[in-house]
């Protein structure tokens, strides 16, 4: 979906239809979590302070968040991929990948079922979106970003390793800022320049996502669309109107984050083992504490004494803490349990 | 150098001090017994670095004088002696020494007993005494649930912490957990150590089982125990006891209260049921009553029984490993157990109802994750 929470919100109150939107809270200390394009224009991303978005747009019109309008959305559109086909993997609230290879309407085009799949978006949520299409998911993902807003575009099997070529590293999907910088160090700016290196040596240098990144080069992703891919971590985090300095204040910005996911993990019935905290300071550095138990972590009190012991491990704070966030991954639901014998955790 | 002995006391004397010493050692001479006599005075010390013995008996000799002798092959031909009086004759030079008995002679070839590792002297900074059949109760209620992983040393031990109010005995291997306490051990100045379980059970084999007391120096790395003619030393193992006061469980509000024997009978003839691996039991608990059973899918083996019993709380499912109840109802002794829970993945706690004048025993067990749709 195209600047999904920002054109719900335009869609939902016409008064905001043609002018820079930001989604996020609007105080000093708040983040952007989508932009409009007529926000984009002046440079607003998302994940953006909302302090810097109002410096960049002026004129800028903050919406606060209204997540079920957004989870109906999203609802209403799985219900018409599912016309299509069952192998759905959702990546987030506006975006999937659709194995269309055998779909239920036994079309022989991937394109012809883009174009009515965004026509039938754009009829029934008035919403627009943009369509990727191609023989594997990386290249199907890079497409869909490729023509956006309302776009489709296709990466036909003959096309990819040349499409691949000229595309600068940092659009790869699964290359992020850091691996980025990284292989520019290396002298690595496009696909072209990627696939000078062989396997082995990008495993040395990345580990194993080394060969994920060799295959993707050549535009090779044999990764299969997974319909059930199953969340790895459960996390909460805030940033705070004021920096915290206090272990006290501190203690008591956690505690809400702790219940969160806790709540999540009660009702869900999945347990974690490992337990990280994310610290942003005032100056946006961010360092995490992590610690994994021996079996997963059922009860509340635990929870909550190595969420605070991680938070020891940073105590006294050497700056303000602008964010805090806690998560579990490590995930195991009580099923997979059975029969286990069951650890004391010290 | 040379001396003569009972070959019955001299086997026991050994026999008690023979634990120490290792199939392979780290250096060989310690496949030796070391021999000091001064006199009518027989100081025998067996040691595997970490862990030394010392015993002393009254022997005839004039001499004084040590050697070092291979402990296999002295310790197999006494065992094979009738009881009679035996010589020892050491040549000092080539460290020969020779057995004469009644039946006939016997050379072994001894070791310089210069090579043999300097004992830790003691050099104490706590003192407390302990009468042995206190000491050899702690260490036997404890020492059963010590770990043997050795990935995590500081459970390799039993945990000892003194304060001027009692004595706690802590041992456990992650699954389960030992605290034994003593209101009758005392020590001002309060300190806390890990004793290697090694050093522990040669100590509870020594032991005499009355009142003796047992003098326990401690330094920072190393425990001295002494008590009639023998003294034990080991090394303390350095690390950091996990922090286990935080892992028993506040809130039980589920109390099952069952005769003990009742339960252990019930278990073990269950326990023939379960998993071979897992030795999963499962306790259904209801309104006074509890149905222990067990199955092994594998053999499609399964059993059940119909304990009485007072349970107070909601009514729950929780699995155990049958081997570790077992195992830690067998070591009480009270006629009438509690178990307090709380929910299906939290630590049991097991109770005796009757405790003995100055102790008091807490044992904690992590239950078996159960399907709960079964």
């Amino acid at each position: 979906m195209d600047a999904f929470f920002a054109s719900v919100e335009q869609r939902d109150n016409p008064s905001l239809k043609g002018k820079p939107v930001a989604v996020g809270g609007s105080s000093e200390r708040g983040v952007v979590a989508a932009a409009s394009y007529e926000a984009r224009k002046y440079g607003v991303r998302s994940a953006m302070s909302s302090k810097i978005a109002a410096q960049k747009c002026p004129n800028l019109i903050f919406v606060k968040p209204r997540f079920e309008s957004y989870r109906a959305v999203s609802y209403q559109i799985r219900e018409i991929f599912a016309e299509y086909t069952p192998l759905i993997e959702p990546l987030s609230l506006d975006e999937a990948y659709l194995d269309v290879t055998n779909n239920l309407k036994e079309m022989a085009s991937a394109t012809q079922i883009a174009i009515e799949i965004k026509e039938k978006i754009k009829k029934q949520t008035q919403l627009t979106a943009s369509a990727g299409v191609s023989y594997n998911k990386f290249l199907a993902k890079i497409a869909s970003d490729f023509n956006k807003p309302d776009g489709l575009y296709i990466i036909k099997p003959n096309q990819g390793p040349l499409f691949v070529e000229t595309l600068e590293i940092d659009r790869f999907h699964g290359i992020g800022k850091v691996t980025a910088q990284k292989m520019h160090k290396m002298g690595i700016f496009t696909g072209k320049d990627l696939r000078e290196y062989d396997e082995s040596f990008l495993i040395k240098q990345f580990g194993k996502i080394g060969r994920y990144y060799y295959q993707i080069a050549r535009g090779i992703d044999t990764r299969a669309v997974n319909p059930e891919r199953i969340r790895k971590s459960v996390g909460s985090e805030n940033t705070f109107m004021q920096n915290l300095e206090a272990r006290a204040e501190i203690q008591l910005g956690l505690e809400p984050l702790i219940e969160d996911v806790w709540r999540y993990c009660i009702k869900h019935e999945i347990f974690g083992r490992t337990v990280s905290l994310k610290v942003k300071y005032s100056d946006f550095q961010i360092v995490t504490r992590s610690r994994t138990t021996l079996s997963p972590i059922f009860d509340l009190p635990l929870f909550e004494r190595i969420s605070y012991e991680l938070l020891d491990q940073i105590m006294p704070p050497c700056k303000g803490i602008r964010l805090l966030g806690i998560s579990l991954s490590n995930l195991t639901n009580e099923q997979d349990m059975e029969g286990k014998q069951l650890t004391l955790e010290f | 150098m040379k001396f003569v002995v009972s070959s019955s006391v001299l086997l026991k004397q050994l026999s008690t001090v023979n634990g120490v010493i290792t199939n392979n050692p780290i250096v060989p001479i310690l496949e030796n017994f070391l021999f000091q006599l001064e006199h009518s005075q027989l100081t025998v010390t067996a040691s595997d670095l970490q862990t030394v013995m010392i015993t002393t008996l009254e022997v005839e000799s004039q001499d004084t004088g040590a050697i070092a002798v291979p402990a296999r092959l002295l310790l197999d031909t006494l065992r094979g002696l009738p009881d009679q009086p035996i010589t020892f004759k050491v040549d000092t030079e080539t460290f020969g020494t020779e057995i004469i008995t009644e039946n006939g002679r016997y050379k072994l070839s001894g070791e310089n007993p210069i090579d043999f590792p300097k004992v830790p002297q003691v050099s104490k900074s706590l003192s407390v005494e302990i009468g042995a059949d206190i000491l050899g109760s702690a260490i036997a209620n404890t020492i059963f649930a010590v770990s043997s992983d050795d990935l995590r040393p500081a459970m390799t031990g039993v945990y000892v912490q003194l304060n001027s109010q009692y004595t706690n005995f802590v041992a456990t291997d992650g699954h389960r957990l030992i605290r034994y306490r003593r209101s009758d051990i005392q020590s001002e100045q309060e300190s806390s150590m890990i004793i290697p379980r090694k050093a522990l059970n040669l100590l509870k084999s020594s032991l005499p089982s009355d009142d003796t007391v047992v003098t326990a120096d401690f330094s920072s790395s190393n425990a001295f125990f002494s008590f009639n003619n023998i003294k034990m030393i080991c090394r303390l193992i350095d690390e950091r006891f996990p922090d286990y006061e935080n892992a028993i469980p506040q809130n039980n509000p589920n109390v099952l209260t069952i005769n003990r024997q009742e339960l252990l009978g019930s278990l073990k003839r269950i326990s023939i049921y379960s998993n071979k691996t897992t030795h999963q039991i499962r306790l259904k608990l209801g309104h006074n009553d509890l149905v222990i059973s067990a199955e092994d899918l594998d053999y499609s083996n399964e059993a059940n029984e119909k304990l009485m019993c007072d349970y107070e709380g909601e009514p729950m499912e929780i699995g155990f490993n049958a081997k570790f109840l077992i195992e830690m109802l067998n070591n009480l002794s009270s006629n009438m157990i509690s178990i307090e829970m709380s929910a299906p993945n939290r630590a049991g706690l097991i109770i005796p109802a009757e405790t003995k004048e100055n102790e008091n025993i807490l044992m904690l067990v992590m239950p078996v994750m159960l399907n709960s749709y079964a």
